[in-house]
């Protein structure tokens, strides 16, 4: 055993392993049968996969940061720190921080999803703080002269009018974690990275094809459905708009 | 998806996030010590369809044996798996020779033999927990190869032979040219010749187009296959050795004894470099999947039932 080369006693049999199309195996750039084939074994788990790591990071992330900007918009001193601690994540390459993680965490999704929830604080956090400050202070003195305590200036006048900004941190957030969790696949076979890497290293084009443009098509879809969220959460903006 | 980052902020990133992380690490220490248990056999394997067929093939030949086994694929960059294999996340995966040296162990040159070269890597290794099993017949290194019309125009056989080929130019992944460029002239006296940088085009394309003359390849890649392409002889094995050899984590050896450690030499052994390259050729240009081509691999071969 401590020989190291074992002498191959004969040629191994090599069977017949079946063979692709001809649009596979020529690689041309999109491959409908290949698509038919892999869709239910490959493109779909990967997609929903997909879904389930950006949902899950964006909503943790949101928590934590509507929590925290809260916490920064009564007591000042919180900002400086927390926004401190979130833009040093950010900066942390994800390979670097998977690396720390991996012996911690392990080769599974959570490992993924701290590193995607790291990502999303800075962006949400500085919106929702800034949307909280943005209200201008003659309204705020209105909401003082009706009698409204700090709770509810803060539940029915600041956090209505931090919507909009809110929104546009969410956007970007989901965005930029749709696009951040194909890294997902360097630690686990698990999203839209998967088939992409598979497919980069073997420079098949169907796969990246149809992988990339789901991740595009799914990032679309997120925004569009988080303008028309906005739009229903704010629908003063679109009366003023029509006025 | 590396952000661009100054030195400070990078240093600053790295000790906060390994402070949080250490804290973690003990405070998992801290836990109740679980009773003495058997260390699981998790097969791991990298993120490129060589990995893939070789992880599927020591799978299924360990459940074929009757093992219990954990697979996990996919895994980024040598140094990823390599912290995978240390903090017992797998307990074995294949890793070629060469890279185990340059890469895990960062030894700036390398042994001028196969046997040597896995020598050294299997004493590194078990100095740190792990050992190496049997290595495969096959390897996979860097060649250099021709088209057969060119290696006839110019009469190429070696990689000296280059030296005599105007307008040259080689093709290779964008770091093949700080690694190679320097030793190629050094030990062959190839020099002066333009670098095209690979980067989402096949190599095998290039030649084929006659954009470049050259290029670097590896030798289980499936277009080698055929006869279509010329492999230029490294008589000094300037390009190392890449036997690959399952690294796997002492304490499976010392629990599972021969019955685990000749099951994979069993596979081990039937790797030749036109195996690999079937398989290969099957995963890649055929898309077939890997776990399908391993299966049918070890059948064909008594390795598994049929």
């Amino acid at each position: 055993m401590s020989g190291g080369l074992l002498l191959a006693q004969g040629e191994p049999i090599i069977p017949d392993f079946g063979e692709g199309s001809d649009c596979v195996v020529e690689n041309r750039f999109f491959c409908p049968d290949w698509v038919r084939d892999n869709w239910a074994g490959v493109i779909q788990p990967a997609l929903l996969q997909h879904v389930k790591l950006v949902v899950i990071a964006v909503a943790i992330g949101f928590v934590l940061s509507f929590a925290a900007a809260l916490v920064a918009h009564r007591y000042r001193l919180v900002e400086a720190p927390f926004t401190a601690f979130s833009a040093v994540v950010y900066t942390i390459p994800s390979l670097a921080l998977f690396q720390l993680l991996v012996p911690v965490t392990g080769l599974t999704v959570t490992t993924v999803e701290i590193a995607l929830v790291g990502y999303t604080l800075l962006i949400l956090f500085r919106n929702t703080l800034e949307g909280l400050r943005s209200v201008p202070p003659d309204v705020l003195e209105a909401a003082r002269g009706m009698g409204y305590t700090r709770g509810q200036t803060l539940w029915r006048v600041e956090l209505p009018l931090a919507v909009p900004a809110m929104f546009a941190g969410l956007r970007v957030a989901v965005v930029s974690t749709i696009a951040l969790a194909t890294v997902a696949a360097l630690v686990i076979p698990y999203g839209l990275g998967y088939p992409i890497f598979l497919a980069l290293r073997e420079a098949f084009k169907t796969e990246i094809v149809v992988a990339g443009g789901l991740a595009v098509l799914m990032a679309l879809v997120a925004d569009a459905l988080l303008v028309a969220a906005q739009r229903a959460l704010t629908p003063w903006a679109s009366a003023r708009r029509l006025a | 998806m590396i952000r661009k980052h100054n030195r400070r902020a990078a240093k600053a990133a790295y000790s906060v996030a390994l402070g949080v992380a250490l804290l973690l690490g003990l405070s998992a220490a801290a836990a109740p010590a679980a009773p003495q248990q058997s260390t699981p056999i998790i097969v791991g394997a990298k993120n490129f369809p060589e990995q893939y067929i070789l992880g599927q093939l020591y799978r299924q030949a360990l459940v074929a044996a009757g093992f219990k086994v954990g697979y996990k694929e996919n895994i980024g960059s040598t140094e990823l798996i390599d912290t995978a294999l240390k903090s017992r996340q797998i307990t074995l995966y294949p890793e070629y020779t060469g890279v185990m040296l340059s890469v895990t162990f960062k030894r700036k040159s390398l042994p001028k033999t196969p046997q040597a070269t896995y020598s050294l890597a299997k004493q590194l290794y078990e100095r740190r927990g792990q050992t190496l099993l049997a290595r495969t017949p096959f390897q996979d290194r860097d060649v250099i190869a021709v088209t057969r019309a060119t290696a006839k125009r110019y009469n190429l056989k070696t990689l000296s032979d280059l030296k005599r080929v105007p307008n040259l130019s080689i093709a290779g992944f964008p770091e093949w040219n700080t690694r190679w460029r320097g030793q190629i002239g050094r030990q062959y006296g190839v020099k002066g010749f333009k670098f095209v940088p690979l980067a989402g085009i096949s190599a095998y394309q290039l030649l084929d187009q006659g954009d470049v003359l050259a290029a670097d390849v590896f030798t289980t890649d499936p277009p080698l296959l055929g006869s279509k392409y010329v492999q230029l002889r490294d008589p000094k094995n300037m390009f190392g050795f890449q036997h690959v050899a399952p690294v796997v984590d002492q304490r499976l050896v010392q629990q599972y004894g021969t019955r685990f450690t000749s099951t994979i030499n069993k596979v081990t052994r039937l790797l030749t470099v036109k195996a690999m390259q079937a398989m290969n050729k099957a995963v890649i240009v055929d898309q077939r999947p890997a776990a399908r081509v391993a299966d049918a691999f070890l059948k064909a071969n008594g390795l598994k039932k049929k």
